[in-house]
């Protein structure tokens, strides 16, 4: 591009010769340092994310490459990229490097490799569940996943990073190796520092989070994403985790709207916490939305609902360590909701089971098999098998696929029984909001070439 | 990170030293004098600095774009990329990566077509504004390979207005530091130190320009290093001595021609 410009006008020479060819044979290409051909893991709105190996063989850990949709610098690119370069947290997903292919105008970012996630994990509980095998995760492993979650979410927090876009599948896991079982906060594309905002962030992007994790805010219209709409997130995985049924899941049709206003997300929500009371959340008649939500909305329609009642109903007691603390993340008015420092004190952390660095400590236990070596495998097996069936019937979810996962040679060592594709089904049906199309055939193609 | 100068690459990676930065510049002083090589920075941070205005940026923008600029050319010879493309090539990326918006393409060249032939015809004459959206495009790869994807800048504006709060709100004080600031983009001191010490040196002259005497005992009671502070403070002193006799718009012309420029590739 930049060698013809100058036969064209009369423009002066823009970049020496020997500095951009001293600049390109310095420059590594990510294909000559990384085997990923055939790998994809994932595909979204943001790009192509590819598992990864060193070429050259000098450590065998598994990456993840993610190829940033589009050409170019967008803004969302260079805030991931600015942002990334900054963040150090042992629960947040680091930033290795950055590869920029001049050819083709691609941006690379290699990160560590994740094996898990919130999405899958919840997934295959709820699949359990449904088999009537009550597995139900561990209070031990949700406890350590919500305590770094929080961990991870205040190291944010306090560097004036919003994540925005909190939901299970933006929940990594850690595989196998040093670091097994450590969250790592991952996808926060469109984090953005907010002190001294410049601009209103609504104008910037019209949809940001997912509406199940939706703060009332946000779908009343706020102006301003704040700490507290991540902590509504939170509140929302931490229901999700005790109960393995996404807390406000709400059919959704077409989420590419700019009006934030969402009658059908706010109506689920009423329905499990009940209306909001004037006292519970004043400036509730400041929202841009209040008129649309009176005239939309009768209060009596959720005369008998409450968050303890709904939760009771899935087993969780209102007098439990974990409610009061779910209670807290999980206000209306964001000005009360808790803070991630608040919530990392909750005595809920003080009190047994204590969290641990590794989630998947708590599978040892309780689903420990006689004789096996490592018994957490098995279980991290049959979440690897559950991503098998979401493969072959061509599940597409754009969101989670990215960190889809083949079991390769145990593929036949099938522990869940019949019931499970036809389960997957109703899944399917339950998740179909986040799924876009598009995704099939590729995920065809990389399950063979795994 | 972020919101923490010490553990930002800022602090860790672009805190240069003085040696350093001499001898890395060793190629363009043996063009030019250091007063003359000032004296180009100068003049593409008022660059800089009309583009961020005339494309309405917030004053941190245009300054993480200098400092782009600065780091860039702190690495790297004048002759590496021509300054008049990398300029709006650091306002353009700066500007996405402090979120003002996303600045089109086409009103990015117009703007600096605009500002080249209005305000800077002095050094330009009738010549305009040679690149497209398309030099930019490629040139911002290599802006942010050279800057090592280190993006977030720390500036002082910030600690400024905190240092102006302790010592009691003084309008006139904090315009006046204020301005100092960013005429400290025009001297080293972005790159050699940290803001929070810059914002303090900036305090100091404004304190001086105002015969503020009784502010005194609220240095003293600083818990910095006076010799660094004093640095700075001679950095930007001897930038307005620089001015007093200087006339930009005679002497331009001959600086641009004198500097050292892109060598195009071996004819074949």
């Amino acid at each position: 591009m930049g060698d013809n410009f100058q036969n064209k006008t009369m423009a002066p020479v823009m970049m020496d010769y020997e500095f951009k060819i001293k600049t390109q044979n310095e420059r590594s290409k990510v294909e000559d340092l990384f085997d990923f051909e055939g790998c994809k893991v994932g595909r979204g709105t943001y790009g192509h994310v590819y598992k990864a190996r060193r070429k050259d063989g000098s450590d065998t850990k598994d990456y993840a490459l993610k190829q940033i949709e589009g050409t170019g610098l967008s803004m969302s690119a260079c805030r991931e990229i600015a942002l990334l370069r900054e963040l150090k947290h042992p629960n947040v997903i680091n930033l290795i490097r950055v590869f920029l292919s001049h050819t083709d105008r691609k941006v690379w970012l290699l990160f560590d490799y994740a094996e898990h996630d919130l999405w899958h994990i919840i997934k295959f509980h709820r699949a359990a569940k449904a088999n009537k095998k009550s597995v139900m995760v561990p209070k031990g492993m949700v406890k350590s996943l919500l305590y770094q979650i929080l961990d991870g979410i205040h190291y944010l927090h306090s560097n004036w990073v919003l994540h925005r876009d909190l939901k299970p599948a933006n929940i990594l896991v850690m595989g196998e190796g040093p670091e097994r079982g450590r969250v790592k906060i991952a996808d926060m594309g469109f984090a953005r520092l907010f002190n001294a905002p410049l601009k209103p962030l609504a104008d910037l992007d019209p949809v940001v989070v997912t509406f199940w994790y939706r703060a009332p805010e946000l779908l009343l219209g706020a102006r301003h994403y704040t700490k507290a709409i991540d902590i509504w997130a939170i509140g929302c995985i931490f229901a999700e985790l005790l109960t393995s049924e996404p807390i406000f899941h709400c059919r959704q049709e077409d989420i590419k709207t700019s009006n934030p206003y969402h009658h059908d997300q706010l109506d689920r929500i009423f329905n499990v916490m009940g209306f909001p009371l004037e006292k519970d959340w004043e400036d509730i008649r400041k929202m841009p939305e209040h008129a649309t939500l009176v005239k939309d909305f009768k209060r009596s329609n959720y005369q008998n609902c409450s968050l303890s009642k709904y939760m009771d109903r899935h087993k969780i007691k209102p007098d439990s360590k974990a409610f009061s603390l779910l209670q807290r993340l999980l206000l209306m008015d964001p000005n009360r909701r808790i803070t991630s420092e608040q919530a990392m004190q909750d005595p809920y952390f003080s009190e047994d089971p204590l969290p641990t660095q590794d989630v998947f400590a708590w599978l040892s236990y309780s689903q420990q098999q006689p004789n096996e070596r490592r018994p957490n495998e098995q279980t991290m097996r049959l979440m690897t098998q559950q991503n098998q069936v979401q493969a072959n019937s061509h599940d597409h979810a754009a969101n989670n696929a990215k960190r889809m996962r083949m079991s390769g040679p145990n593929q036949g060592n099938n522990n869940q029984g019949g019931g499970q594709q036809e389960f997957h089904q109703q899944q399917q049906m339950m998740y179909g909001g986040q799924q876009q199309g598009g995704g099939s055939q590729q995920q065809g193609n990389f399950q063979q070439r795994f | 990170m972020a919101g923490n100068f010490w553990q930002s690459s800022h602090h860790q990676q672009w805190m240069l030293d003085k040696q350093d930065l001499i001898r890395d510049r060793q190629h363009d002083l043996s063009k030019l004098t250091e007063e003359e090589y000032q004296k180009i920075f100068n003049f593409f941070a008022s660059i800089i600095q009309v583009l961020g205005e005339q494309l309405k940026l917030r004053q941190q923008v245009i300054a993480t774009a200098t400092v782009y600029f600065k780091r860039f050319y702190a690495r790297n010879s004048l002759k590496c990329i021509d300054p008049l493309l990398l300029a709006p090539t650091c306002v353009f990326l700066a500007s996405k990566v402090e979120e003002f918006g996303v600045i089109s393409n086409s009103r990015l060249i117009t703007t600096c077509q605009t500002v080249i032939k209005n305000k800077f015809s002095y050094a330009y004459g009738q010549q305009e504004f040679p690149y497209r959206t398309n030099h930019i495009l490629e040139c911002e790869f290599y802006l942010l390979e050279n800057l090592d994807c280190c993006l977030i800048v720390f500036q002082p504006y910030r600690p400024l207005l905190l240092f102006v709060q302790d010592i009691g709100q003084d309008d006139q004080l904090s315009t006046y530091a204020w301005r100092v600031v960013n005429d400290s983009l025009r001297t080293d001191v972005s790159l050699l130190y940290p803001p929070y010490q810059i914002a303090i040196g900036a305090l100091h002259i404004a304190c001086v320009m105002l015969g503020k005497e009784n502010l005194k005992p609220w240095f003293a009671e600083l818990n910095v290093d006076m010799d660094k502070i004093q640095e700075i403070v001679r950095a930007i002193i001897n930038l307005y001595e620089m001015w007093k006799n200087y006339d930009e718009k005679k002497e331009i012309q001959g600086l641009l021609a004198k500097m050292p420029k892109p060598c195009p590739a071996p004819q074949r």
